[in-house]
């Protein structure tokens, strides 16, 4: 393995190269969905539930289509033979199958869920002509409440018999171990541990524009989606179209996070009407539709026993998770679920583990993935664990971490645990102590720190400090595409089937492709996110894009500088071993003489001679990386708060991450990357919820009432790294799109908690720890 | 509704005379009528500040505002901000600074923080501070955009140490 190339010019690998993405957008030249407007483009919008559960009694479009301007209107009954549900990717082979419609067939489960769609020539008429349609609702009781739902007085799938759709097992030592590691404990710990429901809430809001081409009648769909390939086949399969007939394309992408790693329901309506219509039929969804018609994300709660022996290890952990998976199982529905019990234990070697993952339906949005996935809930509950149990045992709780941390020297290592669609957990690489130690030394978790607590308390000012350690499954598979293709200029062109939304892929797959021929980065052009320039893919999700597409187009140019210096050697009548690659030429070792990649491109353009070992001329590169299992990440993260405890507020007055997601690309946009997630787990842990009332009304339908964070709420955030690369590729990265909320409310929530031990607080929820809910934790008295 | 009513300002230096219905929001305006589709409209309610323009000289909100209200005004959107030349020092910055991702919010932030220098050619950390606290960012977490608000404003970026 090698990430230095041959030449003298200095890798572009491993250097924090400005983005190449920025110009044209930081001049307005971007073009996102909303921006594009075909001739005849007209507008749809969706009629939409505004109750949690109730029976559609009738649905009468008359007024609508009598409203100037519009041209259709669809209900379930119009496509119940065209439209087949959407497909959940991640059921196990039990599952109960709860899968939506594009439209609801005859019960709502959900208030947001589309009941029906129309189509007007103005998207302003559209929007007015949606009180034209009349839907009559008979109302049914709603469940919110996971214990509820679980308890299932009200069932959302009567012919199911129960509210819990999934279980997830994952079984380490067995049932007999279990119970002997208990009976052996010095110290047992029971808790249980609340997680809240999050909107991953992308800055660009979702939407399509659908058309038909008159000539071909092939179907175009532009979307604002993470994988445009996998959207070509849903909807393939939900409306019986051969892929061949079907466009999909992913363009400028203004943040997904997860919430656009989904098939929803406007990328099914959008076609129907323009098939109908034959004209453009675009939907942008407003902000409003967005908190309730996108994926909500987290809401789970654990219970979680704990053994523990004397000297502080940790020897087994036997768990219950219940998601809150709202109202159908969408495209990644126990994704969430599945990771949060297979990577419950984190760093820790834990040999006795039992874990129970209950997938539960609720009358609210679907749930699906969100940045971390299933990891952010982990390592909130581990990683309060091990605060809690250091605490009681008395014990620094940094040593008890190292106590308990799988160490280098006990890598790769097994878990015994699995992920749904990724597969079995096997960490790969890295030194977690080390980045322990390294995170606490930063924050100033050192043997003065009691002491400075102390201090500061005597003066009214309640300070704390939070680690949060992690392990992440990244770069999981099943492969990526590339294409590495040089035209007869001799310039390169990458096709990645990694279509991105903000992570900088032109920029990272330059940089890998140009390393690789030697050449200039302004020689690469990369194209991602339109399926008829890519003819496959799977998309920007979990990490996996440097990693998985990345190697791809690495090791799709390697094979295109390989063939470049075969035919080098034919045209130069020189024995391959006497050539090398240098400089984005094939060289004769000791000599003057060289061939460049435009000569060879333009040789290969320009002759029509056979080639000997029937090599053909064409420079041009196909590479799928498959995954052969996933890469593991690590980080610890640590913060320090301050709170006011007459006020509630708390103040992050400092945050260290330090993270390893092995061979590391381009340090400033790992570093984005970091500090996004970061700033995203932060606002869920001190503002951002999506409250619902007891009869199912989402209580946050805009972003005031759903706080993002801003600047003068976040901390300047420090961040070291360590580099372990994978052996699971030829180049060693790992993924680093999610460590950074992952790790935030583990952390932050510990700093919380150990600024208020003098008030006794017993913390077990990720808040959002808003001022109200912080002073009610501490007695009036005191405060 | 049918009503039309005329418009005309002055948008990125071009003189521009429209009819349109009283409802419609300049960020409408600016986007399906002049084609101007670099103005973003993240939330449509005036919080996250991806829409804002420069209007005679301040920054506004572009969907809290109808067309027929820029009657009279000069707007400046991102694509006016640096016109066919090179790009600002503001958007410099941002390059170098890696203030930006996804790219969705980024034209409100240039175009805030190109009024805050107009204004204010060196303004205090204060103000920077005040005039990024109008944008909402989902990917940056901000810290790279405050570098480049520093840098554009000729004041020290401090490297963060470890």
């Amino acid at each position: 393995m090698t990430v230095t190339p041959t030449g003298a010019r200095p890798a572009y690998v491993g250097g924090s190269v400005k983005r190449r993405e920025d110009p044209r957008l930081l001049r307005g030249r971007g073009r996102y969905v909303a921006d594009i407007r075909p001739a005849g483009t007209v507008h749809m919008a969706i009629v939409r539930s505004p109750h949690a559960h109730a029976r559609i009694v009738g649905v009468d479009a008359s007024r609508a289509l009598a409203t100037p301007g519009v041209l259709a209107v669809l209900t379930w009954d119009d496509i119940a033979d065209q439209a087949g549900p959407i497909p959940c990717i991640d059921l196990y082979p039990d599952s109960l199958p709860t899968l939506q419609t594009a439209l609801a067939d005859g019960v709502v489960r959900y208030v947001g869920q589309p009941v029906a769609a129309l189509v007007a020539t103005d998207e302003y008429l559209a929007e007015d002509a949606l009180d034209g349609v009349e839907v009559t609702y008979q109302r049914l009781p709603a469940v919110v409440d996971l214990d509820e739902a679980v308890a299932g007085h009200t069932l959302l799938y009567p012919e199911h018999g129960t509210n819990v759709v999934t279980t997830i097992a994952q079984d380490v030592g067995g049932d007999a171990a279990v119970d002997a590691a208990f009976a052996a404990a010095d110290h047992v710990y029971t808790e249980t541990f609340t997680v809240h429901r999050y909107v991953p809430a992308p800055m660009e809001t979702r939407g399509v524009v659908a058309e038909i081409d008159p000539v071909t009648e092939r179907l175009t769909l532009i979307t604002s989606t993470q994988f445009p390939h996998l959207v070509r086949g849903f909807l393939s399969g939900v409306l019986g179209l051969p892929e061949s007939r079907i466009r999909v394309i992913a363009p400028d992408v203004g943040g997904g996070f997860g919430a656009k790693c989904e098939f929803y329901c406007e990328e099914i309506l959008a076609p129907l009407f323009a098939m109908r219509l034959r004209r453009p039929v675009k939907w942008i969804e407003d902000r409003r539709e967005h908190m309730v018609a996108s994926s909500h994300a987290r809401e789970q709660k654990h219970s979680v026993r704990v053994a523990v022996s004397a000297d502080g290890t940790v020897t087994a952990v036997d768990a219950r998770s219940w998601t809150s998976n709202g109202a159908a199982c969408c495209t990644l529905a126990t994704t969430p679920a599945s990771i949060s019990s297979a990577m419950l234990r984190g760093p820790y070697r834990i040999p006795v583990y039992r874990a129970r993952a209950h997938c539960v339906t609720t009358n609210k949005t679907p749930l699906a993935v969100y940045r971390g996935a299933g990891h952010p809930q982990a390592v909130l509950v581990m990683e309060r664990m091990m605060d809690i149990i250091a605490a009681d045992l008395g014990r620094d709780r940094v040593e008890l971490r190292l106590q308990n941390m799988i160490t280098p020297a006990e890598l790769p290592n097994d878990r015994g645990t699995a992920i749904v669609l990724a597969g079995q957990v096997v960490y790969d690489t890295g030194d977690y102590g080390a980045v322990l130690r390294r995170a606490a030394g930063m924050i100033g978790l050192t043997p003065d720190w009691a002491a400075e607590q102390q201090r500061e308390r005597a003066r009214g000012r309640y300070l704390g400090i939070g680690v949060a350690s992690l392990v992440e499954e990244t770069a999981i598979g099943p492969y990526e595409s590339a294409v590495v293709r040089v035209d007869g200029a001799g310039k390169v062109t990458v096709l990645t089937g990694s279509s991105p939304h903000g992570q900088g892929h032109v920029t990272t797959f330059s940089q890998l492709v140009a390393d690789e021929l030697d050449i200039d980065l302004e020689d690469v052009t990369v194209l991602h996110g339109d399926t008829d320039v890519v003819a496959e893919g799977v998309g920007t999700f979990a990490s996996r894009s440097a990693a998985i597409g990345g190697a791809a187009a690495r090791s799709a140019a390697a094979t295109v500088k390989e063939k470049a210096l075969t035919l080098a050697s034919h045209l130069l009548e020189i024995d391959p071993a006497d050539l090398e690659w240098r400089d984005g030429a094939a060289v004769v070792r000791g000599a003057s003489r060289s061939m460049s990649l435009a000569e060879l491109a333009g040789a290969a353009t320009a002759w029509n001679a056979p080639l000997p070992g029937g090599l053909d001329w064409n420079l041009e590169a196909t590479h799928r990386h498959q995954a052969p299992g996933i890469a593991f990440s690590h980080a610890t993260h640590a913060a320090k708060v301050a709170v006011d405890v007459t006020t509630g507020e708390i103040d992050v007055l400092d945050y260290v991450v330090v993270h390893d997601c092995g061979t590391v690309i381009n340090p400033s946009i790992v570093e984005g990357q970091v500090h996004g997630g970061v700033v995203q787990g932060l606002g869920g842990t001190l503002f951002e919820e999506v409250p619902y009332a007891a009869d199912g009304t989402p209580l946050a339908r805009n972003l005031a009432d759903y706080l993002l964070p801003t600047v003068s709420d976040v901390p300047v955030i420090r961040t070291d790294s360590a580099e372990s690369p994978t052996p699971l590729n030829p180049y060693g990265m790992k993924g680093a799109g999610e460590g950074g909320a992952t790790g935030a409310p583990g952390a932050l929530v510990n700093a919380l908690a150990d600024a208020l031990a003098p008030f006794g607080v017993h913390l077990t929820s990720d808040g959002p720890w808003t001022p109200d809910r912080v002073l009610a934790l501490i007695p009036e008295e005191q405060a | 509704m049918s009503e039309l009513l005329p418009v005309v300002l002055t948008v990125n230096g071009v003189p521009h005379t429209a009819a349109v219905p009283p409802r419609l929001l300049l960020a409408d305006l600016l986007r399906e009528h002049l084609g101007l589709t670099g103005t973003h409209l993240g939330c449509g309610h005036g919080t996250c500040g991806s829409c804002t323009v420069v209007l005679d000289g301040e920054p506004v909100r572009s969907c809290l505002m109808l067309a027929v209200q820029a009657d009279g005004s000069s707007v400046t959107t991102v694509e006016g901000v640096a016109g066919d030349g090179p790009i600002t020092p503001v958007q410099q910055a941002i390059n170098d600074n890696h203030g930006m991702q996804c790219g969705f919010c980024t034209p409100g932030v240039v175009c805030s923080l190109t009024a805050l220098l107009d204004a204010d050619p060196a303004p205090s950390d204060e103000a920077i501070t005040d005039t990024l606290d109008g944008h909402l960012c989902r990917c940056t977490g901000y810290q790279n955009i405050v570098k480049a608000a520093r840098q554009a404003a000729g004041r020290p970026v401090p490297e963060v140490a470890p």
